[in-house]
């Protein structure tokens, strides 16, 4: 387990905040990190700033989110990787979309020729929605309390997908389903970081496992085309304890 | 970046054939219970890659989450789990074992119970899904009332394995646990299986010392990988010596070496599980070209010729 001291923690909303800390270790967009909180637990968490002063934005859901954003300067905070294949580097125009506290993981993605699309269940739960040149973000929440009123697929009317050389997105599966079904014919290039329950982080206990492949190791991101392969993506899913279950209609 | 399908159909298929409790299998790697083994899908992704059979998670009657993460402590030579046996419960499995077995290949259910009755019935349904065998977890170091704790009893090991033999048609495999103080005196109660699997995990702690505390939050946990290899060589010559039993062997394999070691110590078939985080599914079809090429250069004809002939 690797621990170094918190350097710096920006409250960001009543239930998420980014942590900084020093490591000297190369990481890319799309890795991740296993956050220890010991006596509180271990969960998966992007990294949301690079450099040599990474930085993890997370938003309390659990006892260990929950234990993680009330943590404060000069804490130790404990963890193991960067695991995860990252997003392939490509150049020119962006378009990226983030549902909730998935626009996390797609921080560091961002730059002066990207437009993004930011949704969240409400405009209090909008993430980083104000890191985008100006102009160039399409905000969409489902009660209309800020930007469209809709889900994060309703962002796409009114951009010509033409326009961009790479689409990414991070949300929940069901939103990344809608956007898949909107996108798959239409040629443009795209990778999606997708969320599975996961709990080893290295490749063994297969509960983050979608269609024989590991969001640990082999993911989290994934190509359009991978995506639009699997048997599992936005239909069924195992629980914590291993149960299939059918996801529903978002 | 597309996925890696390795290997595909292997040429050198019958050097390595081999045959465990009358179950025959295409080359001697299966993979062990409780790694990748919980969605079928990825089941049938380590079939693709080369294994000859594959272990299910161990399953037990009703659906348990497993302990909450940390559930594993990655360390240089091998790992240390405390999953805690996070399982859908038998009736949520059938599903699993049907994708799984839409390859072809065997796949072997792992079950888990305190009574032999509970066992009884959790191998009934396995074999009702479909299961070429059930292997009886009777050793999972980290859960109380399961595993090495109904394991540890020889007179409990010869009822339950007793008591299944006589009801069930498909073969009984019974994995022992090195976390007891006579593995052969277990292995004779087990005696009645068709064939023995060895070993467990060797229960351990790792505490990490700028948090003063037990890194997994069961504390106790089960060690894997490299770092027990010697002392799995060891119980499988041990047992195979003393009882001639049919033996799958199991614990830090991880190179062809590793593989022949194993089989020269008294295996017919081994399982490979911890090297699936240090080497990816690649490491089936790298033994599996490794160890055929090995057999060819030293003169073997077959995996039979091999079995136990270090034991003297």
């Amino acid at each position: 387990m690797i621990n170094s001291r918190i350097t710096e923690v920006e409250k960001l909303s009543q239930n998420t905040s980014t942590i900084r800390f020093k490591w000297d270790q190369h990481a890319e967009a799309g890795q991740f990190i296993m956050v220890w909180v010991p006596g509180a637990g271990e969960i998966p968490i992007s990294l949301s700033h690079l450099g040599n002063e990474k930085g993890i934005t997370v938003r309390s859901y659990g006892v260990a989110s929950e234990a993680l954003i009330k943590k404060r300067e000069g804490e130790r905070l404990f963890f193991r990787g960067p695991y995860g294949r990252p997003f392939t580097k490509v150049e020119g125009r962006k378009l990226i979309i983030g549902g909730g506290s998935g626009m996390a993981g797609l921080l560091p993605l961002i730059d002066e020729k990207s437009h993004g699309i930011v949704a969240a269940r409400t405009k209090s739960d909008l993430l980083f929605h104000d890191r985008f040149p100006r102009g160039h973000v399409t905000v969409v929440t489902d009660d209309g309390s800020a930007g469209i009123k809709g889900l994060a697929v309703d962002g796409l009317k009114g951009l010509r997908l033409e326009d961009f050389d790479v689409i990414y997105a991070c949300g929940p599966e069901m939103m990344l389903k809608s956007i898949l079904d909107r996108i798959r014919d239409s040629g443009v290039r795209a990778e999606f970081s997708l969320e599975r329950i996961m709990k080893c982080g290295i490749g063994i206990c297969d509960s983050c496992s979608i269609d024989g492949h590991q969001l640990c190791t082999e993911g989290p991101t994934f190509s359009l085309e991978e995506i639009a392969s699997m048997r599992e993506f936005g239909v069924t899913r195992l629980t914590e304890s291993g149960r299939r279950i059918w996801l529903g209609k978002h | 970046m597309g996925f890696s399908h390795c290997c595909g159909e292997l040429n050198f298929m019958s050097i390595l054939g081999t045959e465990i409790a009358g179950i025959k299998l295409e080359n001697p790697l299966m993979l062990a219970s409780g790694i990748l083994d919980e969605n079928g899908y990825s089941m049938l992704e380590i079939l693709k890659h080369g294994a000859a059979a594959v272990v299910t998670k161990s399953i037990g009657t009703t659906e348990r989450s497993g302990y909450r993460p940390p559930i594993v402590v990655p360390l240089q030579d091998g790992l240390i789990n405390a999953v805690g046996l996070s399982n859908p419960g038998i009736d949520g499995f059938r599903e699993e074992i049907k994708i799984a077995s839409s390859s072809g290949k065997p796949v072997i259910g792992s079950i888990f119970g305190s009574s032999a009755e509970e066992f009884l019935n959790l191998a009934l349904r396995m074999e009702s899904y479909g299961a070429a065998a059930v292997e009886l977890n009777l050793s999972c170091p980290h859960v109380r009332g399961f595993g090495t704790e109904v394991g540890s009893d020889p007179l409990l090991v010869e009822e339950i394995v007793g008591l299944l033999k006589s009801r069930l048609k498909i073969p009984v495999l019974a994995k022992l646990s090195p976390n007891v103080t006579d593995v052969v005196a277990i292995a004779k109660a087990a005696e009645k299986a068709d064939a023995l699997v060895l070993i467990n995990t060797v229960k351990a702690m790792a505490i990490d010392v700028y948090a003063r505390r037990p890194v997994l939050s069961n504390s106790y946990g089960g060690l894997s990988g490299p770092a027990i290899k010697n002392v799995g060589i060891r119980y499988v010559y041990e047992v195979y010596k003393e009882t001639g039993k049919q033996i799958i062997g199991v614990g830090g394999i991880s190179t062809f070496m590793d593989a022949a070691e194993y089989i020269m110590a008294g295996s017919s078939a081994v399982q490979i599980g911890t090297a699936l985080y240090t080497q990816g599914k690649g490491v089936f079809g790298n033994v599996n070209r490794d160890l055929a090429e090995f057999m060819e250069k030293e003169g073997y004809r077959g995996i039979k010729e091999m079995v136990g002939v270090a034991v003297k």
